[in-house]
């Protein structure tokens, strides 16, 4: 879902860079408490961590039937390891290395960082937030209810975000929008199960050996 | 001792992720679960416009590590340089913020 540079018009770079950096702002002001601990510096590392895997997974493309691939992008689970608003911040940092390699474009950063940052992590980080409070209501055990609701709510993330992805590209001309958001939602309603099975395996696996690392559980409401 | 220990099972996992991700690489096209396909949208500009528009696009910059084609290279370069910038950058955002709280 990278978009390379030549493909959107410059009003809708424009506008998408403006609101990339004042939520990346908001992000800074906004973003959990745990950043502002004496011992915060212990989580450090273990971004690190995240970094390698979410570099590491994103390398990694994924045969769809129909002769395409797809990837893990990570933003709902970075979001409910790190918080939302930490989410765009470490979307924007992967996506700028990305773009080094020419995986996207540099115009397109912010186009990128909104699709995937944005809606990948913060939208995706409140339907996991609603789906956790549904399962609630189950007797289900409570890394079980973050790991269905991680995998429902990265899945319908991705769909949302080639959605969009699909309307920018056709704002400035392009690509016809009766073409670009059917053809876009239709592959990724395939890629999305990648991103669902990567993410929920991921967040299980956290729950399992270091469950502190989740550090949102309080916010995701988890019983 | 407490800061050796802090760093190091952090260490040891980007280490195994490293090397699975080279793993991954080195088996993962013949055994199939990987694949060179264009992604969702690439797929969907390939198919409006072929792949040859998509290769001539402009961009007002030549991107600093597109020479490296390795795969390889280019998984264990991306690893490393992730992990640099995002434990400084989250680094100076809790010095700030605590700074801030001073």
């Amino acid at each position: 879902m990278h978009i390379p540079d030549g493909i959107l018009d410059p009003i809708t770079t424009i506008i998408l860079w403006i609101v990339t950096i004042s939520f990346m702002i908001l992000g800074y002001f906004r973003m959990g408490k745990m950043f502002e601990k004496e011992d915060s510096e212990k989580i450090i590392p273990y971004i690190g961590v995240l970094a390698a895997v979410i570099f590491a997974f994103q390398f990694v493309n994924y045969p769809v039937p129909g002769g395409t691939s797809g990837h893990l992008v990570g933003g709902t689970l970075v979001a409910i390891i790190l918080g939302p608003w930490a989410s765009v911040i470490v979307l924007f940092l992967i996506l700028v290395i990305q773009s080094l390699f020419g995986d996207g474009g540099i115009t397109a950063l912010g186009a990128n960082v909104f699709n995937m940052g944005i809606i990948g992590g913060i939208v995706g980080f409140y339907l996991v937030m609603l789906f956790v409070r549904l399962l609630n209501n189950t007797s289900m055990k409570k890394e079980l209810k973050v790991t269905i609701a991680t995998a429902i709510g990265s899945y319908i993330a991705i769909v949302l975000a080639s959605l969009i992805c699909g309307i920018e590209i056709s704002v400035g001309g392009v690509i016809p929008i009766e073409i670009a958001v059917p053809a876009m939602v239709f592959w990724h309603l395939l890629i999305g199960l990648g991103e669902a099975i990567i993410s929920a395996l991921i967040i299980f696996y956290i729950y399992k050996t270091k469950p502190d690392f989740i550090t949102t559980e309080s916010m995701l409401g988890v019983k | 001792m407490a800061e050796k220990n802090r760093y190091k099972w952090p260490s040891i996992t980007i280490f195994v992720i490293i090397a699975t991700l080279m793993l991954v690489i080195a088996v993962g096209f013949t055994l199939g679960f990987l694949s060179e396909n264009p992604d969702g949208l690439e797929r969907v500009l390939t198919d409006y416009f072929g792949e040859e528009w998509l290769e001539n696009l402009f961009s007002p910059w030549i991107p600093f590590l597109s020479w490296i084609t390795n795969d390889y290279v280019a998984g264990i370069i991306g690893i490393v340089l992730s992990i640099a910038v995002l434990m400084g950058t989250f680094y100076l955002i809790t010095r700030l913020k605590k700074r801030n709280l001073k």
